[in-house]
């Protein structure tokens, strides 16, 4: 008889062992699968009782999102707070169990959620061993407090209400604010996301990043760099008729001007179209045209960025398919050319940088609960948009912009500040008021554009905001 | 036969500590009152001495194999109900449970020692099985979940079916080693099948029968499973005769083709394991909430609380294994089945080492339902076969269960003692050392 209960017992051990492999089928080879399946809610569920890491602005100190813990029937839950809610919704974004996540709360999910990855620091093991909960990383960002609250504001009391401030160290590429107005209350969206998404001024879109527009006369600064490149001279003059016809297209000056013999520096302090459009058709051609603009990082789609960007563009057609008119209006920011506020910032702090564009970046540090730095990207040159000695050239131009432009709004005491204008017309209603800016140039800290949409003339909508927000960076000498 | 499991008792006790201990202060659970801890080690221990004491060459390794899993499942039933409004004193009623079986298995180890005496009572045994499983079609029986297997007797409410299934395998061990021979002997062939004699297969039959039929009424799958599969594991035990393993597959084929024919809740059964995802709100929520959340303990799991069983309905009866394997996670849940294998092992060992027939089927024969019984839950909640609701011996929350798997060990360790006196005597006979 006991040959037959031996028999019976590996019958028994088979069956142990066949568990044992059903188990790791589940819990091994299929977990993935079933943890993305959509009837199962546990990830959502983890994601709201345990704490996600902090989201912190560029001071180490100023908390811009937090989990605060409720307690409910069924155990703690964490619910998302925004302390400084609309001001930088675009940049932190917004987590929603519902209407999922955007901005640095999707972009650095695996830092800030608590369960992903593995335990990475003492603390984290000892949690991890004993089933603790494990609140997620903290991550540090480059924002400066203070001037994104500020730009903020202004935005806002602008005079379309509508538009896009984005400010940079030229120097490491950290992005010291990046606003974009309407904004949201990311506190609010689980209410109010229905109603939200379809509002006509669109505050869900960051207009910093987002959306394109004609830049006008701000894209002038690339004319330049071309021309300069293709062997224009500062003092090189050039006569101004007040209108310049090519086929099938007539260059007028704004407002109807007209200023005869100028140096290509007064040019574009005065933002001549005529002869940008001249030296565009006749000396730089439009294939040269296009590569500076690639070189500034137009047709760059950004992908590696904390927040999504829409690319900027020049022309839908390739350089060779140019009429002559497509490339005169393409000299002063017209025709087919788009872009936002982010790359025309980063087209100023090239400029201000030696023609170095620095890798921008919105993430400072990641840092564990109890303040261990995990992960700390370095600073690198994203492209060379310009020789040094070119972009040096570039600058005093663009100082001269202020000097002789007469902008006087836009100056700082005891420091050389450049710019340059753009008055774009968007074909509806007043045209786009854009202003480029860096100071000091000669040691430059700060690269900063501002656009209002629909908000008329540089000199009266964004350079004034743009001054206020430079002084008050400057002055406060962070 | 291992006499002396002091250690193992103490690393038992320990691990139970430790997962209260991991529930209350990381989890922040409340406390349950710390005399219940107390009763509950005091209890076991005070029963691993009697059995010493009294059975002093039993297999007692299986004790702390007991404490290791009823300590594990008053750490599951309290972890997955200390915050659910109206159910947060289960894990204490359990430790009650767990107090009264282990006086049972204390009274039946302190008076049953010649335990060979209920042999002569099998009839008995036999009929009073099939009346106590009977008893929950009385006005005291009632429906849980569908399923009739309750008797409401005042104070306490129980499941005949856990206790019949003993008396059961008390019968089959009894009748079988008496009839073995002349069972073994066949005298026809059909199908070239040696068939057995009808006359002494006939009260097998019968018996089996009885109980298989009342519980497919009760609608009891997983104790219909139970009560079909350990008499033909013990037939074949005692005659060694394939023929009644063939005969058994051919009659369990015909029979679950017939009750799926016949009960909706079969076909329900049946339909919710081969496709789920078919209606995943509803009768594939319960198996799908098992399979995601097993899934979700990966390798080393969750962590003690930090896991989702609660979305499990029955999860601390039926499914309390569901909950091991996401919050221990693989590792764990396979050191939990290690533990059942242990236990079948021991009860293996000593049905070989037993001395007489019916000793060794008895042993056999709650051993084979000890294992078939884990076998069937796991493999239910883990989707390897269709679900049949049983609890997980030990483990799960359930007064009955716990008592009669009790009684199961102290049976066992009777068993034991016997052998291992015998093993005894014949070392004192023998001359030098081993």
């Amino acid at each position: 008889m006991n040959a037959h209960l031996r028999r019976t017992f590996y019958l028994f051990v088979a069956g142990f062992v066949g568990l044992v492999v059903m188990l790791a089928y589940w819990q091994v080879y299929s977990r993935e699968a079933l943890a993305n399946n959509p009837e199962n809610g546990f990830q959502t569920q983890r994601s709201i009782s345990s704490p996600r890491g902090l989201i912190l602005a560029g001071d180490g100190e100023t908390v811009l999102a937090k989990s605060v813990k409720r307690g409910t029937p069924r155990g703690p839950v964490y619910d998302r707070v925004y302390p400084l809610g609309a001001a930088f919704s675009n940049v932190v974004g917004y987590w929603s169990t519902r209407y999922g996540a955007t901005g640095i709360e999707i972009s650095n999910n695996s830092d800030l959620s608590a369960i992903a990855g593995e335990p990475e620091t003492l603390d984290d093991l000892i949690n991890w061993a004993t089933g603790g909960p494990q609140p997620g990383n903290n991550v540090v960002l480059t924002l400066d407090p203070e001037l994104q609250e500020l730009a903020y504001q202004e935005l806002s009391a602008s005079s379309t209400g509508r538009g896009a401030v984005v400010a940079l160290d030229p120097q490491t590429g950290e992005i010291l604010a990046m606003v974009t107005s309407p904004s949201f209350d990311p506190n609010q969206v689980d209410e109010n996301y229905p109603e939200l998404a379809s509002a006509p001024n669109a505050p869900l879109v960051d207009r910093a990043t987002q959306s394109l527009y004609p830049p006008g006369s701000v894209f002038k600064v690339i004319t330049a760099a071309a021309a300069l490149e293709a062997g224009v001279s500062p003092e090189d003059e050039f006569f101004d008729s007040g209108a310049y016809e090519l086929p099938g297209y007539t260059v007028n000056n704004f407002e109807g001007k007209e200023y005869g013999e100028v140096t290509f520096t007064r040019a574009l302090a005065y933002s001549i179209n005529v002869v940008f459009a001249k030296i565009a058709v006749t000396i730089v051609g439009a294939r040269p045209l296009t590569e500076m603009a690639l070189n500034f990082g137009f047709g760059d789609p950004y992908d590696d960025f904390s927040v999504p960007v829409s690319g900027s563009s020049v022309n839908s057609l390739p350089p060779e398919e140019w009429t002559t008119g497509t490339l005169a209006q393409t000299a002063f920011g017209q025709g087919e050319v788009q872009t936002n506020a982010f790359e025309m910032a980063l087209v100023a702090s090239a400029i201000a940088n030696d023609g170095e564009l620095m890798e921008p970046r919105l993430v400072r540090e990641v840092r564990s609960p109890d303040g261990i730095i995990l992960d700390k990207p370095t600073e690198s040159v994203r492209r060379q948009a310009l020789p040094p000695s070119t972009a040096r050239t570039l600058n005093e131009m663009m100082q001269q912009v202020i000097i002789q432009g007469g902008l006087t709004e836009a100056e700082i005491e005891g420091m050389k500040v450049a710019g340059k204008t753009g008055t774009a017309e968007s074909g509806n209603g007043l045209p786009h008021s854009w202003w480029i800016t860096f100071a000091p140039a000669d040691d430059p800290k700060i690269a900063m554009c501002v656009m209002i949409e629909n908000g008329g003339r540089a000199d009266r909508g964004a350079l004034p905001i743009a001054a206020r927000l430079m002084k008050a960076y400057l002055e406060e000498g962070v | 036969m291992t006499q002396r499991a002091f250690t193992p008792m103490v690393l038992a006790l320990l691990v139970t500590t430790l997962g209260f201990a991991t529930l209350i202060f990381v989890q922040e659970a409340a406390s349950p009152p710390l005399i219940y801890g107390a009763y509950y080690a005091g209890t076991l221990f005070v029963l691993y001495l009697g059995v010493r004491l009294l059975l002093p060459h039993s297999d007692v390794l299986l004790l702390p194999i007991v404490t290791l899993l009823t300590g594990l499942g008053l750490v599951m039933i309290f972890r997955l109900t200390y915050n659910v409004e109206g159910a947060h004193k289960l894990a204490l009623t359990q430790a009650v449970w767990i107090l009264i079986g282990s006086g049972t298995m204390f009274l039946l180890v302190l008076f049953f020692r010649n335990y060979d005496r209920i042999f002569d009572y099998k009839y008995l045994l036999a009929i009073a099985a099939v009346f106590l499983i009977a008893s929950t079609f009385t006005p005291a029986g009632y429906t849980v979940n569908g399923a009739r297997l309750w008797v409401d007797l005042g104070p306490v409410n129980f499941q005949p079916s856990e206790f019949a299934r003993i008396a059961l395998v008390v019968f089959f061990a009894g009748y079988l080693a008496e009839k073995r021979d002349v069972m073994a002997a066949t005298s026809r062939s059909f199908l070239g099948v040696q068939l057995p004699a009808i006359k002494y297969f006939g009260p097998v039959a019968l018996v089996w029968a009885a109980s298989f039929g009342l519980l497919v009424f009760e609608k009891d799958l997983g104790s219909s499973l139970l009560f079909f599969a350990v008499p033909l594991l013990m037939l074949y035990a005692a005659t060694g005769r394939t023929a009644y393993v063939l005969l058994g597959a051919v009659l369990f084929s015909l029979g679950s083709f017939v009750t799926f024919l016949l009960f909706e809740h079969v076909q329900l059964r049946v339909q919710s394991w081969l496709d789920p995802w078919r209606d995943p709100d509803g009768t594939g929520f319960q198996i799908l909430q098992s399979i995601f959340n097993i899934a979700d303990g990966g390798l080393l799991g969750t962590g003690l609380g930090a896991g989702f069983a609660q979305t499990i309905p029955e999860v601390e009866t039926d499914f309390v294994f569901s909950a091991i394997a996401s919050e221990l996670g693989l590792l764990g849940a396979t050191a939990v089945l290690l533990a059942f294998l242990a236990f079948t092992y021991r009860g293996t060992k000593i049905a070989l080492l037993a001395e007489d027939d019916a000793s060794k089927l008895l042993a056999f024969g709650l051993t084979a339902m000890f294992a078939l019984q884990t076998l069937i839950i796991v493999g239910g909640v883990t989707k390897a076969i269709p679900l049949t609701g049983i609890t997980l011996p030990f483990v799960s929350y359930g007064g009955s269960s716990v008592v009669g798997n009790f009684i199961l060990t102290g049976l066992l360790l009777l068993v034991s003692e016997r052998a291992g006196r015998r093993e005894a005597e014949g070392l004192a006979y023998r001359d030098g050392p081993l």
